[in-house]
């Protein structure tokens, strides 16, 4: 692996070639916001624009995503310019007029110095609950979990993610990992004694045999047994009892 | 609706088993179906090993595609530059009036299913309607009336 | 002709000598415009009138050399379009009932018959040569030289003319120094971009890797742009030798043409022309003996704008959603399956054969230092003459709107020409003498596009153009990025309010930040460039928003919410036509007296506009 240095906001910092942007600057405590992107996830990001930063690359400057923009040699990343400040305001308030009751977007807006976005408010049919069609979501079941029970359907302002014909879907373990990575947490999952709803399915919990607590599902049980041969055995006490 | 799966596998097993055969697998059930059937979706996805969800996203992402079945004619109004400026807009509401959809939708006799096209490349005939396979040019909101009536 | 493989150069000569003496001593083959404008205006009756009239005119000699059915021959709105082989001839409007004279005057004895020419608006003179006839005369026809001039599914027929030598020649040259001789053509992509081939090609083979793709673009999605289209319906093997020659220089096995679902025609003479060029081994293992492996395959696109864009394009070839990736990695390096890719338009690839045959000399004898050759442009809109069209890079877009399109229609006043489509701007008549190439239009604040040129005139309102593009755009954003899937229907919602009358101060200025955050802030060329037709329109035009906010008027009489209809008592005869065609039967009055519409009631449907033979109705 290939170590080179690059400058960003007048820091010279050490990285990996091709390794991105936004990973870097957090190491070094330089904050660039950002919801699409998770580093556990190969696939994910370049869809929020956030993280936008000006690079400066052999005399030419262009905005660009810090998640999936790849350091190498002679790179300068400014990640506070006004330009960078200006549109990342306006995509805030995008957003915010797209989801105005998602308490992430309120903050970011918050810190952006917008009250109330400048557009109708998307309510009634066009309401998108708090998702912002990021696709992690999508990202994490097909390649954390290997299931792909989800995915971004349709296109344009109508992109969202679902099951297939919205009916509840086969496939999905009920293993929550959609709704725990949402950035903005738009995915309901409601457990209930030892069920679990998720996309329209109802999950039958596993109890642990020590504690009696509901925490896992059944499904997600028999997936693991199925894709990594491990002994169901294994599942009987949950975590903090084993 | 019920879908002759053996015509299904007929055009699956056509195919090199590939995810490049994916798109004109759909292709070839939207001709021979009017429509995506969800069975062929799922036949494909069984066969090919490839999840349902991503087969369902490309048939919801592409215009190629109808998840409904669509009526004997189709008629294909031109949205071209050229045709717009021409008046295309008043051969879709003059459309829309007579036989009472919208684009995108069917009638209820399944005679026709409008659409509305983003160029069809034949612009010297704007505005241009296609129905099934014949090119009307210089369409207008009274003349296309007239050649809808061809089509039974 | 036997359709055996040819191994060697020198078999590929033979092969064409061969094909040329069996056309020897023949009469000149008739050529039937096979494009789509002219097959719906009955081209296809005249061929078969003609194939009919060939027997009973006691012709001897194969019918299928005689009479062939070609690709667009450009003059669209004067189709059915009919010319003949070495012949400077060509007849316009031609019907069955012309098919007979035709064969005794102009195919047996060379005579020309003058009334199915083209005939002068203002001189009222016929003519029947292409020099003569100004759509033609100021043309500079290359890559579309055999588009109407052969049988686009013969093989034969484009060998005839020369086809395949290109390729014939590049392999007797070094792959580096084919990509030299691009470079210095100083081609740039055709597509819209405008990107040096040459370097692109020289990056892909810089990169070392197992495999490389080359990929033809023929998803060809801009809205009033058909000029790939006819070239694949036209002229598939010019297309097929480029990528040859590509990939033998970038040295590439396996080829792909993505081809735009809505063109069916397009799609099966890409087919025919690889099956054939296949049959031949120009296509396949060791081709003409040179040790180089390569075929193609076709990809039909699904119907999606979107895949126009280079990335988007791969994932669809590769069987996912057509959503673009950000091309921080060149696809030269990381492109189809991640490996290095050289992706060119169809018109790009035709070009190909032309520099290799002529010569970098030879090729940039044409057009302007910055951007050599020539560009094919379909023309439409409001222009007299409609059709395709190729010229020399550098001239005027005034020359290209009035000497070759006849100018604006019905008297009216030109406007503005549009160019690069949804990605595109409009510009204004000040701005008419500007050279056409790829860096002065975007200096205007459009940019060339893949081609499509549509001419507006006085009746054309510029927010509703503005609105129409954003239309599109909103429906076709794949949806994956934030500033496109959501600043654009924003701006829609602005654009509506301003053409239904609830355009407010301010709404101008919202609509310039908003092309802001998608200039730089989208992901791909769909969302950065989306802004082009509102900029250009509000550079432009912003007068025309202004009487729409302000004063709640569109002076092009265009936006229904902002217009009445009514009818001129002078003109309206009373004749009834109107009254009954009227869906809202709102229109009253006694035969012979003028008429008069119920404004409550009007739907503003254009109805008794278009059927009124006195244009007594007004729009104001």
């Amino acid at each position: 692996m290939e170590k080179i240095k690059f400058v960003i906001d007048g820091k010279e910092v050490e990285a990996i070639r091709d390794q991105c942007v936004l990973d870097v600057a957090r190491q070094n405590g330089i904050y660039i916001p950002g919801l699409c992107y998770n580093p556990e996830v190969k696939f994910s990001g370049g869809s929020c624009r956030l993280c936008l930063v000006e690079a400066h690359q052999a005399g030419r400057m262009s905005l660009v995503t810090a998640c999936n923009y790849p350091i190498r040699e002679g790179l300068e990343i400014k990640t506070d310019t006004s330009l960078v400040k200006r549109i990342r305001k306006g995509i805030i308030e995008l957003l915010l007029a797209r989801v105005p009751d998602s308490d992430v977007i309120k903050e970011l807006a918050a810190e952006a110095g917008i009250d109330e976005p400048r557009f109708v408010k998307d309510e009634g049919e066009n309401y998108h609950s708090k998702c912002i069609a990021c696709g992690l979501c999508i990202q994490v079941c097909e390649e954390v979990v290997g299931v792909s029970a989800i995915a971004m359907l349709n296109r344009g302002p109508d992109k969202t993610p679902g099951t297939p014909y919205k009916k509840p879907s086969e496939v999905c373990i009920g293993c929550g990992a959609c709704a725990y990575a949402c950035p903005t947490d738009a995915i309901p999952m409601e457990d209930n004694g030892d069920t679990r709803k998720i996309w329209g399915r109802e999950f039958k919990m596993h109890l642990c045999s020590v504690c009696g607590k509901p925490y896992i599902p059944e499904a997600q049980i028999d997936w693991i047994v199925k894709t990594t041969g491990k002994d169901r055995v294994f599942f009987d006490k949950c975590p903090d009892c084993r | 609706m019920a879908i002759d799966i053996q015509k299904v596998d007929e055009i699956v097993f056509g195919y090199e088993q590939s995810k490049e055969s994916l798109l004109p697998i759909l292709q070839d059930f939207q001709r021979e179906f009017s429509y995506v059937p969800e069975e062929g979706i799922k036949r494909l996805s069984d066969i090919f090993g490839v999840p349902e969800s991503r087969i369902y996203a490309m048939a919801t992402f592409y215009k190629a595609f109808s998840l409904v079945p669509k009526g004997r004619h189709t008629i294909k109004v031109c949205m071209g530059t050229a045709c717009h400026l021409k008046g295309a807009p008043f051969v879709v509401e003059a459309i829309e009036r007579e036989l009472k959809i919208k684009p995108g939708q069917t009638t209820e006799d399944r005679r026709f299913s409008l659409e509305t096209v983003n160029c069809v490349g034949t612009c010297a005939l704007a505005p241009v309607v296609v129905i099934d396979e014949d090119y009307y040019g210089g369409s207008t909101s009274e003349n296309i009336i007239k050649n809808l009536k061809r089509y039974t | 002709m036997e359709h055996t493989k040819i191994s060697t150069i020198e078999g590929l000569n033979k092969y064409r000598e061969k094909i040329l003496e069996s056309k020897k001593n023949e009469l000149p083959t008739v050529f039937v415009c096979g494009g789509t404008p002219c097959l719906a205006k009955g081209s296809r009756q005249v061929f078969e009138a003609f194939k009919k009239e060939f027997g009973a005119q006691g012709l001897t000699g194969s019918v299928e050399l005689g009479i062939k059915t070609t690709g667009c021959q450009g003059f669209c709105n004067k189709g059915p379009l009919v010319a003949f082989a070495d012949k400077d001839i060509v007849y316009m409007g031609v019907k069955p009932e012309h098919v007979p004279e035709i064969i005794e005057k102009t195919v047996k004895k060379g005579e020309v018959i003058e009334s199915l020419g083209y005939r002068d608006p203002q001189t009222k003179k016929w003519a029947t040569e292409y020099s003569r006839i100004p759509f033609y005369g100021h043309q500079k026809k290359l890559v579309l030289k055999d588009v109407g001039q052969l049988d686009p599914a013969k093989i034969d027929d484009y060998i005839s003319r020369g086809g395949y030598s290109a390729l014939a020649k590049a392999f007797s040259m070094n792959p580096d120094t084919i990509i030299d001789n691009i470079e210095q053509s100083g081609l740039r992509g055709r597509g819209g971009g405008g990107f040096p081939t040459g370097r692109k090609w020289r990056s892909c083979k810089a990169i070392k890797t197992d495999v490389r793709y080359v990929i033809c673009n023929g998803d060809e999605g801009d809205p009033g742009a058909f000029m790939d289209r006819s070239i694949m319906e036209g002229n598939p093997h010019a297309i097929i030798e480029g990528m040859i020659i590509g990939a033998y220089a970038v040295g590439s096995n396996q080829g792909y043409a993505y081809i735009r679902d809505e063109y069916p025609l397009a799609i099966e003479n890409m087919k025919t022309a690889i099956e054939d060029a296949r049959g031949l081994g120009l296509l396949g293992k060791n081709i003409l003996g040179s040790n180089f492996d390569f075929d193609i395959k076709i990809s039909r696109g699904g119907g999606a704008f979107v895949c126009g864009e280079s990335s988007a394009l791969m994932r669809s070839i590769g069987g996912n959603v057509g959503e673009p990736r950000a091309k921080y990695i060149r696809s030269v390096e990381k492109g189809l399956y991640d490996k290095p890719t050289v992706l060119n338009n169809v018109e790009t690839w035709a070009n190909v054969p032309l520099i290799i045959t002529g010569g970098v000399q030879g090729y940039r004898k044409v057009g302007t230092k910055g951007s050599p050759g020539t560009k094919v442009f379909s023309l439409a809109g409001k222009v007299v003459n409609t059709g395709l069209v190729e010229v020399p890079m550098g001239i005027t877009l005034r020359e290209l709107v009035f000497d070759i399109g006849g100018g604006i229609p019905k008297g009216k006043k030109f406007k503005a020409v549009q160019t690069g489509g949804p990605s595109g701007g409009c510009i204004p008549e000040s701005l008419l003498d500007l050279q056409i190439d790829f860096d002065s239009l975007s200096d205007a604040g459009s940019m060339m596009g893949s081609g499509g040129i549509i001419v507006m005139d006085e009746d054309t309102c510029m927010v509703d153009v503005a609105k129409y593009f954003i239309t599109f755009l909103v429906g076709e954003s794949c949806g994956k990025c934030t500033p496109c899937r959501e600043g654009l229907r924003r701006m829609l919602d602005i654009l509506t309010g301003i053409t239904e009358g609830r355009g407010k101060q301010g709404d101008i200025e919202l609509l310039e930040e908003l092309c802001d955050v998608l200039k730089w802030g989208a992901l791909c060329a769909l969302g950065t460039s989306a802004a082009n037709p509102v900029l250009s329109t509000i550079r432009y035009f912003r007068d025309e928003y202004e009487a729409h906010i302000k004063e709640k008027r569109c002076p092009a009489g265009v936006c229904k919410e902002l217009i009445t209809y009514r009818i001129d008592e002078d003109k309206c005869t009373g004749c009834t036509v109107c009254a009954k065609k009227c869906p809202q039967k709102c229109i009253s009055g006694e035969k012979k007296k003028p008429h008069t519409i119920d404004a409550s009631k009007c739907i503003k449907c254009g109805v008794c506009k278009t059927v009124c033979p006195f244009d007594a109705v007004i729009v104001e």
